[in-house]
């Protein structure tokens, strides 16, 4: 799911347009935070792509939620 | 007389967006009756490794038609408000541009484009600004939200970009309305087809929860898709899907 760069963070592997995959890994994660709705990019509301602690990159997007 | 005021880079992880602030400075305008505000819309810019931004790098930006005086009140008003409600760890950036003074519009609709496509800088933005004598300040933090907040001025002014801020709020019978009921409720221009079509009023839509409206050709629009499972006999369309409107 998640490709560790070289900074250290963790990145999705799925690239922005796996939709399922997104709102699947936000239903079992317990730091989910909904962003704002106008940045929502997801149909499904619980999505990573929904999250405020993503953080958009060119191929895909950073998980900036401490590591659990 | 028209302007448009756009903002950048005030928020963190932890904060209000800068679509809410965007909100509040254009119903700011109204209470204290410098003007009417339009709706605030929001413009994605270049996402890459070398441009800085919290985790979305949009802009937000809004019309207003206020009387020539209250021209500079707003400018100060706005760069005050920036200051108190940003948030720790941005850079603010605030433009305010008189649309009917802008010497040359295509220049800085041309520099919108290239934000969403090119790393641009400072230097630049407030070069062009400075020969079109726009208003471009910054309000903390290293003030790179001036790029944003430039950009976002040619990106509304081209017509052709961004997604209005909030949802239309579109009452249906079981999930669906009328072209024209829907246009009755909402101040659109229009709906609209993904390939450009535009509905006339007697074509029924199926409407999705949270629909959002975008601009297109200078208008406001509600974007519908072919629908493949029609919740009533004659709905052919639906809302499009949100992650299909990424694009605008």
């Amino acid at each position: 799911m998640w490709l560790i760069n070289t900074q250290g963070e963790r990145e999705f592997r799925h690239g922005h347009e796996a939709y399922g995959l997104a709102a699947a890994t936000a239903r079992a994660c317990v730091r989910f935070c909904a962003d704002v709705e106008d940045e929502w990019t997801a149909d499904e509301e619980r999505s990573c792509y929904n999250c405020r602690l993503r953080r958009w990159t060119r191929a895909s997007f950073l998980c900036l939620a401490p590591a659990s | 007389m028209k302007i448009l005021v756009c903002i950048d880079d005030t928020d963190n992880l932890e904060s209000r967006g800068t679509g809410d602030l965007a909100t509040e400075l254009a119903e700011e305008l109204q209470n204290r009756r410098w003007g009417q505000s339009l709706f605030v819309t929001r413009h994605q810019l270049l996402v890459h490794p070398d441009v800085p931004y919290t985790s979305h790098n949009s802009s937000m930006c809004f019309e207003a038609d206020i009387a020539p005086e209250y021209l500079q009140p707003l400018i100060d008003y706005a760069s005050d408000y920036l200051e108190r409600e940003s948030a720790p760890g941005s850079d603010p950036g605030l433009c305010v541009a008189v649309v009917d003074q802008l010497p040359d519009q295509d220049a800085v609709v041309t520099f919108g484009r290239k934000a969403k496509e090119e790393v641009l800088n400072k230097q630049m933005a407030y070069e062009l600004a400075g020969q079109l004598g726009v208003h471009l300040s910054e309000h903390g933090g290293t003030g790179q939200g001036v790029v944003g907040a430039l950009a976002g001025i040619g990106l509304r002014l081209g017509g052709n970009d961004g997604r209005l801020k909030g949802w239309l709020d579109i009452r249906t019978r079981e999930g669906w309305a009328t072209v024209g009921e829907i246009l009755s409720q909402v101040p659109l221009q229009g709906v609209r087809t993904m390939d450009g079509a535009i509905l006339g009023p007697e074509q029924m839509v199926a409407v999705d929860d949270k629909p959002k409206a975008v601009l297109i050709d200078g208008g406001t629009y509600l974007m519908v898709s072919p629908e493949r499972e029609a919740c009533a006999e004659g709905v052919r369309w639906r809302t499009t899907p949100r992650h299909q409107l990424k694009k605008f």
